[in-house]
């Protein structure tokens, strides 16, 4: 390992860090690795079956309040949780959504019937969510978004478009952003509703990403919704989405945190095994790099300690979403550079020094884009963290 | 090497907070904002408030009896770079660590001067520096020989602790003292550096590891990178300042976007700095042996990172910022010394690199 020292986070996390690294090695074994790795990119990360043992093993909602049957992790702990998942190159995007965004919403606003329904489901892995925010004309603007619901009986009639739904293609359920007051102020007519993809009417069309994975645009005519799946009160949404965005941030750059330095860790083994190691431009590129992977550490350590103390981080989420969005770019384009035209080469490719580089670059733009864009997250750190005037 | 082992009764972040507070307190009445332009070229003002800050404690920073570690050194040094003060702490600190254990009758007689006042230190790296022209000394017979460069301070201070690699130790000379020559060497820094020239100089000398040396000199660059943290700190609240107030073309500035994304940036790249040093002090003061390499990274961050902090707050300040008798440009000197000495961001991403993939063949 080329890496930077670990940060002592204390005798508890190093503990269960042990405990997740010899679970993983029992359970997802270089064979099995091997096996994903044979699958088409697109089709990786995403494993229900490897979701289902996840959640059975008790490994879902690790960081869920003891009460609704998690295991109360620390932020620390939870921390060295996805770190050591996202080394082992283990699928659990699968369960990602729900355990994260869902599950942190239905904490806070479900119902004690919608609790105790869902997030069992979630948490032995069996309910998979894609995120239905974005639509043609409310991307950054989300507020503006049209799809209407409208009551009927005991159900919701949905009628909409959603676009770019991470995983949309493959989820069961679609955590959806809809507009059920048209009148109200753009904000404040907002609801969520939990929809069951397979309802008449919905239309999926998956179409696939610069990175190499799909995410899908969601088409709703007339589908028929329960009331019992809206989460939250009625026109109340926009708290909802915020709120359990603004908690999933940090799981969320945790995970890429994780991924960052493993594929930082890739880069420098392969170079310290060339005589690239000894070019002094090489060596300086790879020392910014590595402290610039210092700071991004150290921006999620400083979201996981206000979580930790009970604050939600608005404009520091943002500001370490936008560093490390960033810095997988700087990442990705240094590869480029050092390995030259070679690291252009998918690792499958004969004579690729190492693959998946580019990739790395081509994903980065998602980092920047996807959850508001790095634009947005500057606005926020300007209104919300500087108070400077509208 | 392995920094000391914390100790039960190093302070909590409510005290340190209440430190912070003190200084800055201290360092208002002291060195008010509005006057720091007219003292800092006066050495009698420097020695002044170097004595105000010995009252108040400051000057045992470091020092093994006051159970203080590098997180308060970084502290201090970044109230100071908030004041535009350039009080000789630094040399206070080397002195602390380097005269902490096994100390003679003139060491220990220098540490007590130097905790009351009387006594106050210029800190000359020498060989240790990390500049390829900061010079070195060298010690025959008890006396020095060389020149070093790049010294601050050395207006206001009534000692120079001189580190010597050949043998390594640490050596204390009287501001004074026949054969040394002091020059200064006028630049961007306010008050400026200076050269001092050894010729078979009497001076007390301690052998000492050159580890220990090394480990000094560490300290000394986290504590400048904190004195520009303080600096461009300062210099850049007082452009969010202007811009909630200053109007142009009918609005407040502070309402482009423009000027938003580019007080967003600063802001991430503060946090960036200030939290990766709170890091590497953290992990010394922890007793973690990997503190070096946090430190270099905080170093190889910060370095080109303060400088554009430094140069977009002056583009968001506009020419209101330029004059000299404005607080901006004391800080713009500041935080461009700072990040420059000592080898820079440069030598610190070399040192990130040996760590990760070995020292170059």
């Amino acid at each position: 390992m080329a890496v930077l020292p670990a940060h002592d986070m204390g005798p508890a996390a190093n503990a269960f860090r042990e405990e997740v690294r010899a679970w993983l090695a029992k359970h997802w074994t270089p064979e099995q690795h091997a096996e994903h790795l044979k699958k088409p990119f697109r089709h990786r990360g995403w494993d229900t079956e490897f979701s289902r043992l996840m959640g059975r093993e008790g490994w879902i909602g690790i960081g869920w309040p003891k009460e609704f049957g998690g295991q109360g992790r620390s932020p620390a702990e939870q921390i060295a949780f996805v770190t050591e998942v996202a080394n082992s190159g283990a699928p659990a995007h699968a369960h990602n959504c729900g355990e994260t965004i869902v599950a942190q919403a239905l904490f806070a606003y479900g119902t004690k019937e919608q609790q105790d329904e869902w997030l069992p489901a979630i948490r032995r892995g069996e309910r998979t969510f894609g995120l239905g925010y974005s639509e043609p004309e409310a991307g950054s603007d989300l507020a503006a978004l049209r799809t209407g619901a409208t009551r009927a009986g005991d159900d919701w009639i949905v009628n909409g478009q959603k676009l770019w739904s991470t995983g949309g293609d493959k989820s069961e359920y679609m955590w959806l952003a809809v507009r059920t007051d048209p009148e109200a102020k753009k904000h404040a007519g907002i609801s969520v509703l939990m929809v069951d993809l397979k309802s008449p009417g919905v239309t999926i069309r998956p179409s696939l990403a610069l990175y190499g994975k799909t995410f899908s645009a969601t088409f709703y005519d007339n589908v028929r919704v329960s009331a019992k799946n809206m989460v939250g009160k009625v026109n109340d949404g926009w708290r909802v989405i915020t709120d359990a965005l603004a908690a999933e941030r940090v799981m969320i750059g945790a995970t890429r945190m994780a991924h960052l330095e493993s594929v930082f860790d890739r880069l420098t083994e392969c170079v310290k095994k060339t005589p690239l190691r000894d070019d002094p431009v090489v060596r300086d590129r790879i020392g910014a790099l590595a402290a610039d992977l210092e700071v991004a550490r150290q921006l999620q350590l400083r979201n996981s300690r206000l979580v930790e103390q009970g604050k939600v981080p608005i404009h520091e989420a943002a500001a370490g979403k936008v560093f490390t969005s960033e810095l997988q770019e700087r990442i990705g384009q240094a590869a480029l550079d050092v390995l030259g035209t070679g690291g252009l080469l998918s690792e499958d490719a004969p004579s690729a020094p190492l693959g998946e580089m580019e990739q790395v670059l081509r994903h980065s733009i998602m980092g920047m884009i996807g959850g508001g864009t790095n634009e947005i997250q500057r606005n926020v750190i300007a209104l919300r963290g500087l108070d400077l005037p509208r | 090497m392995s920094p000391p082992r914390p100790s039960a009764d190093s302070l909590s972040d409510f005290d340190r907070n209440l430190l912070r507070q003190s200084v800055r307190d201290l360092l208002a009445d002291r060195w008010p904002a509005e006057r720091a332009v007219e003292l800092e070229t006066d050495p009698a003002a420097v020695a002044a408030v170097w004595q105000a800050m010995a009252a108040h404690g400051l000057a045992s920073l470091a020092s093994k009896a006051d159970e203080t570690g590098l997180r308060e050194v970084v502290l201090a040094f970044e109230e100071l770079g908030r004041a535009s003060c350039p009080a000789p702490l630094l040399g206070a600190v080397a002195a602390n660590i380097a005269f902490g254990t096994g100390q003679t009758n003139a060491t220990r007689a220098l540490l007590d001067d130097l905790h009351q006042g009387k006594a106050a230190i210029a800190l000359a790296l020498g060989a240790f520096d990390g500049d390829r022209g900061a010079g070195r000394v060298e010690v025959r017979d008890g006396r020095l020989s060389g020149k070093v460069s790049f010294v601050e301070g050395a207006q206001s201070v009534t000692h120079v602790l001189v580190l010597t690699d050949r043998p390594t130790g640490a050596a204390i000379v009287a501001n004074g003292a026949a054969g040394l020559t002091v020059q200064e060497t006028p630049g961007l820094m306010i008050p400026a550096f200076a050269e001092l020239i050894f010729e078979d100089t009497p001076a007390t000398v301690v052998n000492t590891p050159s580890q220990l040396l090394a480990d000094i000199a560490m300290v000394a660059r986290l504590a400048c990178l904190a004195r520009a943290v303080g600096a461009a700190q300062r210099a850049f609240e007082l452009a969010v300042d202007h811009a909630k107030v200053r109007k142009q073309f009918g609005q407040l500035i502070g309402q482009f976007q423009a000027v938003q994304h580019k007080l967003a940036n600063i802001v991430i790249a503060l946090d960036g700095a200030r939290l990766t040093l709170e890091a590497a002090a953290e992990a010394r003061d922890s007793g973690d042996p990997a503190w070096h390499v946090f430190a270099s990274a905080a170093l190889a961050f910060a370095g080109p990172s303060l400088r554009e902090v430094s140069i977009q707050t002056h583009r968001a300040l506009g020419a209101i910022g330029y004059a000299e008798e404005h607080e901006a440009p004391r800080h713009f000197r500041r935080v461009h010394t700072d990040v420059a000495r000592f080898g820079g961001a440069p030598r610190a991403r070399q040192e990130l690199a040996d760590y990760l993939l070995g020292p170059r063949q």
